[in-house]
């Protein structure tokens, strides 16, 4: 199908399936790998379009089905889309607005047609289907938008996850017919089969078929074992087209970000950086500091040493600690460090991929965040040495 | 001694033509001996008069953060020491480093600019936060409590964040001492009561507060400002040692001489003078003061509705040598209208020095700083924009001319409108047509966006408003400054009167549509309580690594989306049970080896 993307590859890393690329989108380039912040309503928790540009932000994400209910659809169009409605010049990836359906709302009902629910306002039942999904994406105007797949919890088993990979496979099809605006808006894929290893090859197999611009794994990070996922990541880029940008849903976490790209992963989102702003919580590479703690009352450094966000240049732990989860510009502050941090690690995961130095980045990250080597996640140990990277023994390799 | 800080004025009123007036314009700024150990990188700003200070809430002002902050073009913060003194915290004297911990300045004095990242801005430090004095104030996060328990001669009572304080003067000083504010309000007992105080209250808290004020005043040229306290002290203790010792003789003594006794015992009490005791030898030994004369010192001139108590509170606080400006109290009008506010405000600036700042809270609203600037106000707060702004409201008052372009968005000459209003929902025009505010500027934000941000309960609508509405205020302030230059004040004040009327009296209502989406978001929250709640309990990681959610509900309503349910809570959830792995057994591993890692990793930093 029609793509409007160019995906240049630009480095290889030598040891591990990372790379570093440049991904070239209707609203401007995006360094990949790439972590994309979540602004869920059309806004970043309180920071505003120039501070996330400012964070060297390029790709945000909405999500369709809140734009969907507030501003709506009719909205969006008067004004021309999500861009102009939140003042973002830059990139917009919005999801299909199924997951939200599935997971918010207990009486969702998928059929053939699609996803059932109850309106959250009259209590009416409402019909979500794959042509609904992609009007309203449409209507968005996001530069990726996202198939709308039937989502089963990664825990499930037995035959309904083969239904809901095959159902997915379909609704591709007809989101594929639906969707107006292929030389402006480009439509990823989502591969589903559970923890299934056959299942997802079968979908990968079918959907490489349909020739999307973009491919995401989807299904997973639904509270699944993580040696499980990893093994699935590895697997579905395995067997991905290398010449199109892979996207793992909903992960975030610092560890997760750099085991997956050396897993081949390319984009990321996930609402936990800015969540967790907005209880106090800050992210470094040492770990995550509680800023509500009273340890911090007397602690004059900054949040993390080094970091250029606003926060950290303006204040120390020690008055962080007494507005943070108290006023909103508490709020605000974490969530910029805590972006920042997030996108500063990405940055110089990709650096080193480029300078051809991961494996080292990667030792030192993790021997930073959990100091010794008896503390390192095991999922994360088996990971990267089936990537040839030997976090217990191999450090000084090259 | 010379004031470390430069008022100047520039121009009184072109046109008295009232009786009166006497608006005039100046700047108000730190003198340039004090600034020339300021590090180049941070430049203090100048306050052109009449002008504000920025309000703050434990020394940030709402809503925005620091880079936002600084496209405003005030000059001053506003930090009322009950927003920050508090016992367990860095704000507290007692916690306070004596130079700098902050590497890049290391061996210099720590100072409250530097802890709150104010270093270019003029620090204004009172006492209390007295936005109370305004009709119903409202604080979306901390609400103070107004009135308190009664100050009395050994301190004042403040009401900070973490409850009621008393704060002795010994206390005051050292808090300046360590804060290094650029001005400092002294120590007063201001009157909080709602109703009116009578006269011997009122009295009480004048002595107090000029004792207080000469006290400060000694202290901040380098004496001994509490020597006097301690040999009044002294002199008690001594008195009632001497009682408890004639009486323990005369006990012993059981003899006839009883009498005679009493009669020495009365000798005492009338004079030192024919003591045989010697009173006068007392020694006190005075307490060697570091001065602390780069800091300037604004006094609080009272007298609540009195007219007699307010002349003289102005008189005798005007006529001690030191004081750099006025506060004009307020507070203790509080059981009156605003006209007759007004009158006494008048009452006091005709008794202070014309060649000082005086400052004025409470009265805020644009017709109201009209009044006031045409008694001689020179320095107000931003508390009318910040209120505003937690009411969903945006500013479209102008004053003089109607600027153009405004004709469009403005065509009702309302003075603000509401974004909670279900009109605003389709507009996508500005706040505000011909607005340089971050939101209007370039069509950036819009009327819709910001109405959505607000029923979507998304903080970015108070960001956005607060910076709009501060704007307008500072234009409002720059036309009237220039309109008391060429002389137009009085015929603008009129047409901005008749335009816009009277401010409505504030009300604690809330929008119909703020109810509903807090109901909502409350529903939401009592879920997720109780979720987050078992997710702790399988978990028993504690207090200390887990979301508290009712901290969650602190940070305001707008701290959650108020979707049904929405994608981050869940999604928060996954990643917990992310965290937590598997099975029972790994649960607790992983967390613990997570807890560890962080306290690991923390010790070693």
């Amino acid at each position: 199908m029609k793509s409007a993307l160019k995906w240049d590859v630009i480095a290889k890393c030598g040891t591990t399936k990372a790379r570093a690329a440049v991904l070239t989108l209707p609203h401007g380039p995006v360094n990949a790998p790439v972590f994309m912040p979540v602004g869920t309503q059309g806004t970043l928790k309180g920071i505003t379009p120039d501070q996330i540009e400012g964070l060297g932000c390029q790709i945000m994400l909405n999500n369709t089905y809140h734009l969907g209910l507030r501003p709506g659809q009719e909205l969006l169009d008067t004004c021309g889309g999500a861009h102009v409605f939140q003042g973002w010049n830059r990139n917009l990836l919005t999801d299909s607005g199924g997951f939200q359906m599935v997971s918010l709302l207990k009486l969702a009902e998928i059929t053939e047609k699609g996803v059932q629910f109850e309106s959250p306002h009259d209590g009416s039942l409402m019909l979500l289907t794959p042509e609904h999904s992609m009007s309203l994406q449409n209507s968005i105007g996001a530069d990726i938008m996202m198939q709308l797949d039937d989502v089963v919890s990664s825990l499930t088993t037995g035959p309904r996850v083969e239904e809901a990979m095959w159902r997915s496979i379909r609704w591709l099809d007809r989101c594929i017919k639906a969707h107006k605006k292929p030389e402006s808006q480009n439509l990823f894929a989502i591969i589903q089969g559970g923890l299934d290893p056959a299942l997802r090859k079968q979908c990968i197999e079918e959907m490489v078929k349909r020739d999307t611009p973009g491919y995401a794994i989807g299904g997973l990070s639904g509270g699944e074992e993580k040696d499980k996922f990893w093994r699935v990541v590895s697997q579905c880029t395995d067997l991905m087209p290398r010449e199109k940008p892979i996207y793992c849903m909903g992960v975030g976490y610092a560890e997760d970000l750099v085991v997956c790209v050396a897993l081949g992963v390319d984009m990321f989102d996930c609402v936990f950086p800015t969540r967790t702003a907005r209880f106090g919580n800050a992210l470094t590479a040492t770990g995550t500091l509680s800023l509500r703690q009273a340890k911090f009352k007397d602690d004059f450094r900054p949040i993390e040493e080094g970091c250029d966000c606003i926060a950290c240049k303006s204040y120390t732990r020690a008055y962080l600690y007494t507005i943070v989860t108290k006023e909103t510009v508490g709020c605000h502050l974490i969530s910029i460090h805590n972006t920042a941090y997030q996108l500063r690690l990405m940055r110089q995961v990709r650096e080193s991929i480029i300078e051809d130095r991961f494996p080292q980045f990667i030792h030192k990250f993790f021997k930073d965040l959990f100091v010794e080597k008896a503390a390192y996640p095991e999922w994360a140990v088996n990971a990267l040495k089936s990537v040839n990277v030997d976090l217990i023994q191999g450090e000084n390799q090259p | 001694m010379t004031s470390p800080l430069k008022f100047q004025i520039k121009q009184t009123s072109a046109k008295p033509t009232r009786a009166g007036e006497s608006a005039r314009c100046g700047t108000f700024a730190l003198s340039q001996s004090n600034t020339a150990g300021t590090d180049q990188q941070h430049v203090k700003r100048t306050i052109e008069t009449p002008g504000c200070l920025m309000y703050s809430l434990k020394g940030a002002v709402p809503h925005l953060t620091p880079d936002n902050l600084r496209q405003q073009s005030f000059g001053g913060v506003n930090v009322s020491l009950e927003q920050i003194l508090q016992t367990d915290q860095p704000g507290s004297f007692s916690r306070w480093p004596e130079t700098s911990p902050i590497p890049q300045f290391t061996g210099s004095k720590f100072t409250l600019a530097e802890y709150l990242r104010l270093q270019d801005l003029i620090t204004f430090c009172d006492l209390r936060d007295y936005s109370y004095a305004a009709e119903n104030f409202r604080h979306p996060t901390t609400p103070p409590t107004r009135k308190l328990a009664s100050n009395t001669d050994n301190h004042a009572v403040l009401s900070t964040p973490k409850g009621i304080r008393q704060l002795t003067l010994d206390d005051y000083l050292k808090t300046v001492r360590h804060y290094r504010p650029d001005v400092v309000v002294a120590l007063a007992d201001t009157i909080a009561e709602t109703t009116a105080p009578n006269e011997k209250r009122v009295r009480k808290s004048l002595e107090r507060s000029l004792k207080w004020l000469d006290q400060i005043l000694l202290e901040r040229a380098g004496q001994d400002g509490t020597i006097e306290d301690r040999r009044a002290e002294e002199e008690k203790k001594r008195r009632r040692e001497r009682k408890e010792k004639r009486r323990s003789a005369a006990a012993a003594a059981k003899a006839a001489g009883e009498q005679q006794e009493q009669d020495q015992d009365q000798d005492q009490e009338q004079g030192a003078g024919t003591s045989k005791e010697k009173e006068e030898e007392i020694y006190i030994e005075p307490i060697p003061t570091e001065p602390w004369t780069d800091v300037g010192l604004f006094a609080a001139v009272g007298g609540a509705h009195l007219e007699e108590s307010r002349i003289w509170s102005a008189q005798e606080t005007a006529k001690k040598e030191g004081v750099d400006g006025f506060v004009i109290d307020t507070l203790s009008l509080s059981a009156l209208d605003k006209d007759a506010r007004l009158k006494h405000v008048q009452t006091s600036l005709d008794h202070l020095p014309a060649d000082k700042p005086r400052l004025l809270y409470g009265l805020h609203a644009p017709e109201d700083v009209l009044e006031a600037v045409a008694m001689g106000i020179d320095l107000f707060d931003t508390s009318y924009p910040f209120q505003l702004a937690e009411d969903g409201r945006a500013s479209l008052y102008y004053y003089g001319p109607r600027p153009a372009g405004q004709d469009k968005s403005n065509s009702k000459t309302q003075r603000s409108i509401n974004l909670w209003d279900d009109e605003h929902g389709d507009k996508f025009v500005p706040i505000l047509e011909g607005c340089r505010c971050y939101a209007c500027k370039d069509n950036k934000h819009t009327r819709a966006y910001i109405n959505h941000l607000l029923k979507t309960h998304e903080m970015l609508a108070t960001v956005l408003l607060m910076g709009h509405n501060m704007y307008q205020y500072s234009q409002f302030f720059i036309l009237v400054r220039e309109s008391i230059q060429d002389g137009t004040l009085q015929e603008k004040s009129t047409a901005f009167l008749a335009t816009f009327g009277k401010e409505p009296t504030r009300t604690l209502e809330k929008h119909p549509n703020q109810i509903i989406v807090e109901a909502a978001l409350q529903k939401r929250n009592q879920r997720l309580e109780g979720a987050e709640e078992g997710v702790v309990g399988v978990i028993g990681m504690g207090a200390s690594t887990v979301n508290t959610p009712s901290l969650g509900a602190a940070v305001g309503a707008h701290a959650e989306d108020v979707e049904m349910e929405d994608s981050e809570s869940k999604s928060k959830k996954r990643h917990e049970t992310e965290e937590a792995g598997e099975d029972g057994g790994a649960k607790d591993e992983v967390v613990e080896k997570k807890v560890k890692k962080a306290a690991v990793a923390e010790s070693s930093s």
